[in-house]
């Protein structure tokens, strides 16, 4: 900097002494003084050019130019503060919008996930397309002929969850627990932060028991403590020694407490028929996840054809970890994603307008400079550097903006939702990658809005300086042309969006309003988990009579207006399947046994719940073991497999060859279990007392508030044992207002993008028209006075608002009906082409638009003729 | 800013002009306004030179190290910057010059054809 100053009065000192000499020269020729000094200097020649191109060829003045243009620029931004007010925040919505949302998928899809090489990790499936299943666990048998013959992984390993009692470390506490084989930690490749994992001596039955510990889990019960390797602990009442904790970064699967060794036995091996094994692998180097898949479905066709009792029609869908983790979460992320990515397009367009008009009411000013001889390239980067640092500003703002709104999505995000797969998110950082974005983004919107605008305005003709009526006539002409381009593709734009988030709300709509089939207002649900070592499953009366005495304490509560319980609750996840055969039905091929959501309940759930029974009669007391088997089966059951007409007939829930059966005694309303968009699945209930199962929730209708029951529905259990861990209790409303919890956020958010988008399409539709209502002003007021009628006047303004309008609906339709396709997996209960759904959002969006040419509209009606004939 | 004329003539002159002060260098170091009265006079006046442009010609000449620039004094004791050539320079000037004789002697048998046709 310093240096170039220097070489600047240097160059001014030798250009001096140059013109001095020549002077002198001069006056020896004979030349007065003024005659010599002038002559010399114009033998020099124009002293600034000299300097400039001497300057040039030093090859610093790209930053100087840089520098005085920014000046200039931030000159000209401070002289017009409402513009750039305006423009900044524009700027910033957009931009900040994009990041919040940026940052979403950044951590929930792009984060960092501990493992090694994590891009070829997958779970490998079972799948049964007939039966409409797409994801279930698989056999042991299963699992040891595909550790044996697969040729896609280079190593696989079997895992199941195991729900564990801890005890002994104050309350009682239920754990998700989970078997995993020694070599699933390495396939993995995360190292444990205390301690060590299982060997493969300890992952074999009868070896001692170990255990390994989340981060969380130490953290929490068992407060830290350092000793804790070495240390022994009882689960399910029988003592583990704690060999390691895993970091906190291993979620996996979530919420899992504790890690046990699998330790499946050889014997296993000829065990095809109970599916519980979830296998994860780590592909071969260069093996793509479509070969696997192919490999892989070969395989299951093969063992399918040797085990056809119990594989028939399995085949195997292999799931890429990242998927895994994402799951249901990727589509509606993708489409805030695309939605917030229009809206800042939306505002580039808004903020190029404005340039634009700006640039044609400062038009004499910059041809001016031309004249002055500023070149087209000089003049094109003066504008554009405007442009980069009134986006700079956007997005710096921006950036503030997002790291509020991350904390808002945080608060939002739908955690916890049992029935989608969804990875539990606790903060949305704005870190390096969401600030290259936020760069990326502004830079890109700078040079959007900018760009237009600035070659337009530098096409100033210098020669329109002289010009008395110039307001740049024809420039303003290519300028209002541009304008109104950019206004038609803020309404396609806008209707895309409106679109999109009308096919959401219908969506949600009907997800929520979709009757649940019970009724989870004023309900409180209880789940336990019955330990096998407190309650065996040889002696079931241990476990009819804890439910009985609970129930019966429960009943007596005060504000409690009944009671009853059932193996599993709809909507927490839980669930089980059992198949079963039809009286008098043929049995069977293999593979395509019917199959059903199997339940226990005691007489009492269904009226506690209100689910309504559509014939025969509820279970009563008398339904108890030793008397008669009695089911009940749902709609769904009854009109697939019973012909509607299911009383009195028989169910065989054995096997053809060893049958048990059990007679249906009613039929119960469709209770969406599994949630509000998953397809009813036929459902057979027995009473509890006749089948016990370690599985158990308690409902409770309640008078008043659930919640306020739940210390005391605690300690009813543990006032009848102690050591009986409560799981999870809470209000079944919220189980319900939870499981529609994503399809809401998503709807609220892209409703406010589709929102956002059209009152910023509007502003740009009023800026149009009432630059164009200004600029035919002149022509309006020769129209008057030639006899047009105000009505006429409002008709020529609006119908020019019309033309626009209708082209960018046009097209905006066309675009839309592709787009919305992508989100297609999404929607429930509508389609993505819904007529509906488009026809209301044209309607909206025409209103919208012609409501904002109003204004102008009603303005031109006003005109005085003989005011705008003297306008110029 | 300059505006597109004189950008052209400038260019036009541009390595010809370069090429005439490494010539006039080769005979001693020179302060820029003698470089310029020594084209003038060794052209017998034919070229005239906008004395300014000989500025960025140096400077250019000087980022290529074909010449170097050096405080002095002058004739009547007053500062001046003398240029000199560097021995780069010198051999450049060899380059150049020999170009320059090529490309005047092509122009000129395309000028004066009747002269090979003889």
């Amino acid at each position: 900097m310093r240096r170039r100053k220097r070489m600047l009065e240097e160059l001014e000192r030798d250009i001096r002494d140059h013109i001095e000499r020549e002077t002198e020269d001069n006056l020896a020729r004979g030349m007065s003084p003024q005659q010599a000094r002038l002559a010399a200097m114009r033998q020099f020649g124009n002293v600034t050019r000299v300097k400039e191109e001497t300057r040039d060829v030093w090859g610093f003045v790209w930053l100087e130019q840089l520098l005085q243009d920014s000046r200039f620029a931030l000159r000209r931004l401070r002289k017009s503060p409402a513009f750039t007010i305006v423009a900044i925040l524009t700027l910033a919505l957009g931009i900040g919008a994009s990041t919040s949302i940026f940052s979403v998928v950044n951590t929930v899809l792009l984060g960092h996930l501990p493992y090694k090489d994590p891009g070829r990790l997958a779970m490998i499936w079972g799948a049964n397309t007939r039966r409409g299943i797409n994801q279930m666990p698989i056999s042991p048998g299963d699992f040891f002929e595909w550790k044996q013959k697969n040729t896609a992984f280079a190593d696989i390993a079997p895992s199941y969850d195991s729900q564990v009692t801890l005890t002994g470390e104050g309350n009682p506490l239920f754990l998700f627990g989970y078997a995993f084989s020694a070599n699933y930690f390495s396939i993995l490749g995360l190292s444990p932060e205390l301690g060590r994992t299982f060997t493969s001596e300890e992952d074999r039955p009868g070896a001692p028991k170990v255990v390994v510990l989340s981060d969380k889990l130490w953290r929490t019960t068992f407060r830290a403590d350092p000793g804790i390797l070495g240390k022994a602990v009882t689960l399910n009442g029988e003592p583990y020694t704690v060999i390691g904790v895993m970091p906190t970064a291993f979620d996996f699967p979530t919420k899992v407490q504790v890690w046990i060794p699998i330790a499946l036995p050889q014997s296993a091996a000829a065990d095809y028929q109970h599916r519980y094994i979830r296998v994860m692998g780590r592909l071969k180097p260069g093996v793509s996840t479509d070969q696997a898949r192919a490999q892989m479905t070969a395989l299951a066709l093969q063992i399918a054809a040797e085990q056809p009792a119990t594989d028939a029609g399995n085949s195997v869908n292999i799931k890429p970890l990242r998927k895994q983790l994402a799951g249901d979460v990727q589509t509606p992320l993708l489409v805030l994603l695309g939605a917030v990515g229009f809206v800042l397009l939306i505002a580039c367009a808004n903020v190029a307008s404005l340039l634009l008009a700006r640039a044609t009411a400062r038009y004499k000013e910059i041809a001016a400079c031309a004249a002055l001889g500023a070149s087209h390239a000089r003049l094109l980067r003066q504008f554009l550097t405007e442009s980069f640092l009134l986006s700079l500003a956007g997005g710096a703002l921006g950036i503030a903006f997002a790291l509020s709104c991350t904390k808002f999505l945080v608060s939002i995000f739908p955690n916890d939702i049992a029935n989608l797969s969804i990875p539990h998110v606790e903060s949305i950082p704005v870190n390096l990658p969401v600030l290259f974005f936020a760069l990326f983004a502004t830079l890109l919107t700078g040079l959007l809005f900018g760009v237009l605008p600035a070659m337009q305005s530098a096409r100033a003709n210098a020669a329109d300086v002289l010009k008395e009526s110039s307001r740049g006539a024809s420039a303003g002409t290519r300028s209002a042309r541009l304008r109104r381009v950019f206004v038609v593709a803020q309404i396609a734009l806008s209707l895309v969006l409106l679109t999109g988030a009308g096919l959401f709300i219908e969506s949600f709509e009907r997800a929520a309003r979709g009757s649940l089939g019970f009724q989870p207002d004023h309900v409180l649900g209880m789940e336990v988990f019955l330990a096998a070592n407190h309650y065996p499953p040889n002696q079931p009366d241990k476990q009819r009579a804890f439910v009985r005495d609970v129930l019966e304490r429960m009943k007596s509560l005060p504000g409690v207006v009944s009671v009853g319980a059932a193996s599993t609750l709809p909507l927490t996840g839980f669930w089980g399947e059992t198949d079963f055969f039809v009286e008098g039905r043929p049995t069977p091929k293999p593979g395509e046994t019917p199959n059903a959501d199997n339940r226990f309940i005691t007489p009492g759930y269904f009226s506690t719940l209100r689910v309504p029974l559509v014939s025969g009669r509820d279970f009563t007391a008398a339904d108890r073991e030793g008397g008669r088997r009695v089911v009940i089966v749902d709609e769904t059951l009854a009109r697939h497999f019973l012909g509607g007409r299911p009383l009195g007939k028989r169910l065989n829930l054995g096997t053809p060859e060893k049958p048990e059966w059990w007679d249906i005694i009613g039929v119960a309303a469709n209770v969406k279990a599994f949630g509000l968009e998953r397809p009813d699945l036929p459902t057979i209930y027995r009473p509890y007392g006749q089948h016990p199962w370690p599985l158990l929730a308690f409902a409770l209708r309640t008078a008043g508030d659930p919640s306020a029951l739940i210390h005391v529905a605690e300690q009813t259990v543990w006032d009848v044992d102690r050591d009986q861990p409560i799981f999870r209790v809470l209000p079944v409303s919220t189980l319900a207002f939870q499981s529609v919890a994503l399809r809401r956020v998503s709807t609220w958010l892209l409703a406010g993008f589709a929102a956002l988008a059209v009152v910023l399409a509007a502003i740009g539709v009023y800026g149009v028209m009432a630059y164009s209502v200004a600029r035919r002003t002149h022509e309006i007021g020769t129209r008057m006075a030639l006899g047009a009628q105000p009505k006429d006047v409002l008709q020529l303004v609006l119908g020019e608002g019309a033309r626009l309008t209708v082209l960018g609906i046009v097209i905006g339709l066309f675009a839309a009906l592709a787009l919305t396709r992508l989100m297609a997996g999404f929607l429930f209960g509508v389609g993505p082409s819904d007529p509906f759904t488009f026809a209301t959002v044209v309607v909206v969006l025409t209103f919208v638009a012609l409501a904002a040419c109003y204004i102008p509209a009603h303005r031109a009606m006003r005109i005085d003729p003989m005011v705008a004939l003297k306008y110029e | 800013m300059s505006t597109k004329d004189s950008r052209d003539r400038v260019e036009l002159l541009q390595g010809t002009l370069d090429l005439l002060i490494l010539r006039t260098l080769l005979r001693g170091p020179v302060h820029g306004h003698a470089i310029a009265k020594a084209i003038e006079m060794d052209s017998d006046d034919v070229l005239q030179v906008e004395q300014g442009s000989l500025y960025p010609a140096l400077h250019r000449l000087i980022k290529r190290a074909w010449i170097a620039a050096e405080e002095g004094t002058s004739e009547n004791n007053r500062r001046a910057k003398f240029y000199r050539l560097t021995a780069e320079g010198r051999r450049q000037l060899a380059v150049e010059t020999r170009k320059w004789d090529k490309l005047a002697g092509a122009i000129a048998r395309i000028l004066r054809p009747s002269e090979q046709e003889g």
